[in-house]
């Protein structure tokens, strides 16, 4: 029971920080990123690749997977997104031209992940990593690795960061100026294109991290960003488009929704609802949308309280 | 050298039929995102709500007719070959049940494609443009996961095959020859239709609802309708594509249906012809069928010049495409242009009949 607690949180987390990056890109360009599932896929690879070659924890290599994510987000900028931006295409053209980018970057992760085969004859289109996490507890039988709490203290320190950063430095104020009023921050003397630029580099750092993470906790292969691509959309749209902490909230509920979840129905109903694992957090995303089309973000937690009967 | 000779090239055949199943189901996206504005990313699900049909239903009837099993047992794959195998031979024998068969298919795909789509504008009026589309891509990836893990419908991860309506032209390269135009002339109705409606009103109501809702409604369109009308129409197109497909390759398994590429494809092809124009979807879907089944076919060239896989190729090719597209010309090859309800020399002529003798002196004044 532990380990599976323990596991839903280092797989929430990875979620999360993945969820925000997509709603951090999205508040400040406009962009739906379509491109976030090569981006986590590629800090996979980035840990797995570094850490059978050059050895050591894998936990060295999450920063260059990082930096790493955030330079395939500084590419999509650069070369696409900042000449849509400019032109003010339509939501759908942003949309589609991340579909391309993502294309692109997942034809060259496949071809990286044969290369790792044919080269250095890793199994690199499909690996588990789970046990290189170092061991940090014991609870009898349970052993506790420290992806959870790594993972899970890093989402606090995002969190933190982007609340501090956001309402505390000049440039998060700049950053929530032109998201709010592009033009008329331009008056103000903010140049957009920064804002843009630091959107998608915190964002596929984010992505990057999101990945490290996850790549302790499930198993990877070049197309496992496509995969858990809805789940992380559902973490982003179930917290809201309109808020990074809501949608870190949301990330990881969808999380939880979907580790524990598929844990206690496999528990009253059978093992053979684990096949429809990835179902769950689409379902609890379209159930919250019908509900509250625009997130939970936009919920007034005043006026719910107040039909409860509790004042504030 | 006979006429099914020349065309029995499997090259010219594999572009043919991916350039017949693609402009059913692109046409069917245009109908959506072109017309009416809804972004649909998850073209997927509808169209894999007709290939089911083709793999669940459409073999259990002929089952049924000839009296084999055609309850659960019919999906399970170690019976399935056999029996399809039995099946193909009888429906060779009747061309006519092989055609109703075919018709059949493609009616209850149309009927379940439709009450799927109407399903799905429950969430298009409530939800804004991300929200919708995230929606809509969720729906096709749960339909495609339930039909992968769940055997009693189709076989799940064993697929199933199915009996073969297209084996009475003939055996071998005549029966691909066949089937093969038999669907292309599908395609070209299903493109004629969509033109029809692009000259009805229906089809400028919803141009008017796509470029100014408001303005729409206030002339006294029912938006609510027109989504759910446009959705149910483009469902039902979509799944006779899906339908057709399994037919044409007499097998279905739910892995092959995938929203890269029924859905992300498709968007690509519309992208690339001009979204909102019918005509534009021919080149698109054209141009996309011949360059991807080049690739397909000189893979063990290219892999031999290029030391990297040609499947990885063929995805950056799609994706350069998509990013030039968008930044270059986001209008497509072919742009939209007014539609005309009636053909332009009519026009001209009820002009005349309306201006009488008057009409070079009013051309003089306009001018």
């Amino acid at each position: 029971m532990i380990e599976i607690f323990t596991r839903a949180i280092a797989y929430s987390g990875g979620i999360a920080l993945a969820a925000a990056g997509i709603t951090l890109i999205y508040m400040a360009t406009g962009t739906f990123n379509f491109a976030h599932a090569s981006k986590v896929a590629w800090g996979f690879y980035i840990v797995y690749a570094m850490m059978s070659l050059l050895g050591g924890s894998p936990y060295y290599y999450v920063i260059p997977a990082a930096l790493f994510s955030a330079f395939l987000g500084f590419v999509t900028y650069f070369f696409v997104n900042r000449y849509l931006l400019k032109r003010k295409a339509d939501m759908v053209t942003l949309m589609m031209s991340t579909l391309g980018v993502d294309l692109i970057f997942f034809a060259f992760l496949n071809v990286f992940a044969d290369y790792l085969t044919e080269v250095y004859k890793l199994s690199a289109r499909y690996f588990v990593m789970e046990l290189k996490d170092p061991i940090i507890m014991r609870m009898g039988a349970t052993e506790i690795r420290a992806v959870p709490v790594v993972s899970f203290i890093s989402v606090i320190l995002v969190t933190i960061g982007i609340y501090l950063f956001m309402t505390r430095t000049n440039f998060g104020i700049a950053m929530r100026t032109t998201i709010e009023n592009p033009e008329l921050a331009q008056v103000l003397g903010i140049n957009p294109e920064k804002i843009y630029l630091a959107a998608w580099l915190l964002g596929g750092g984010m992505a990057g991290l999101s990945g490290a993470f996850l790549s302790l906790t499930i198993s990877g292969y070049p197309s496992v960003g496509m995969t858990i691509l809805v789940t992380l959309f559902a973490g982003s749209i179930v917290g809201g488009l309109d808020s990074i902490i809501a949608s870190i909230l949301g990330g990881f509920l969808i999380g939880m929704v979907e580790q524990l979840g598929t844990y206690s129905l496999s528990v009253a109903l059978g093992g053979w609802i684990c096949a429809y694992r990835p179902i769950i957090p689409m379902v609890a995303m379209v159930i919250t949308l019908l509900f509250f089309p625009r997130g939970l973000a936009t919920i007034d937690w005043k006026k719910v309280l107040g039909k409860l009967g509790v004042k504030i | 050298m006979g006429i099914e000779d020349i065309f029995a090239n499997p090259l010219l055949l594999n572009i043919l039929i991916n350039f017949a199943v693609g402009l059913i189901v692109t046409i069917s996206l245009n109908l959506e995102v072109g017309f009416a504005d809804i972004p649909q990313f998850g073209r997927v699900l509808t169209v894999l709500m007709g290939a089911l049909v083709a793999g669940g239903i459409t073999g259990r009837i002929v089952a049924s007719i000839y009296g084999k099993p055609s309850g659960v047992e019919y999906a399970n794959h170690l019976i399935n070959y056999k029996l399809v195998d039995e099946l193909s031979r009888l429906l060779a024998q009747s061309p006519t049940l092989s055609i109703t068969m075919l018709v059949l298919t493609l009616i209850i795909a149309a009927i379940l494609g439709g009450i799927v789509g109407y399903l799905c504008s429950y969430p298009a009026l409530r939800l804004e443009e991300a929200y919708l589309g995230i929606t809509l891509l969720a729906f096709g990836d749960v339909l495609q996961l339930v039909v992968w893990n769940y055997d009693p419908i189709a076989g799940g991860t064993e697929g199933v095959m199915i009996p073969d309506v297209f084996r009475w032209i003939g055996t071998g390269p005549v029966r691909f020859v066949g089937a093969t135009f038999i669907i292309l002339g599908i395609a070209l109705l299903v493109f004629a239709y969509a033109e029809r409606i692009a000259r009805s009103p229906f089809g400028r109501s919803l141009k008017a609802m796509r470029d100014a809702p408001l303005a729409a409604e206030v002339y006294g369109k029912d938006i609510v309708a027109l989504r759910a009308r446009v959705l149910i129409i483009g469902g039902a197109l979509a799944a006779m594509g899906g339908a057709l497909w399994a037919l044409y390759t007499g097998s279905f398994k739910a892995v092959s249906y995938s929203r890269l590429t029924w859905t992300f494809w498709p968007w690509a092809y519309m992208m690339l012809g001009g979204t909102g124009n019918n005509v534009g979807m021919l080149v698109g879907v054209l141009v996309f069928s011949i360059v991807r089944t080049l690739i397909y076919t000189y893979k063990d060239l290219i892999g031999s010049v290029i030391p990297i896989n040609p499947n990885w190729l063929e995805y950056m090719l799609v994706g350069l495409v998509i990013i030039a597209i968008s930044l270059f010309r986001p209008q497509g090859l072919l742009p939209e242009k007014p539609v005309f309800a009636l053909p332009r020399k009519k026009i001209e002529k009820i002009r005349k009949a309306v201006l009488g003798e008057n009409i070079e002196e009013s051309e003089a004044k306009e001018s």
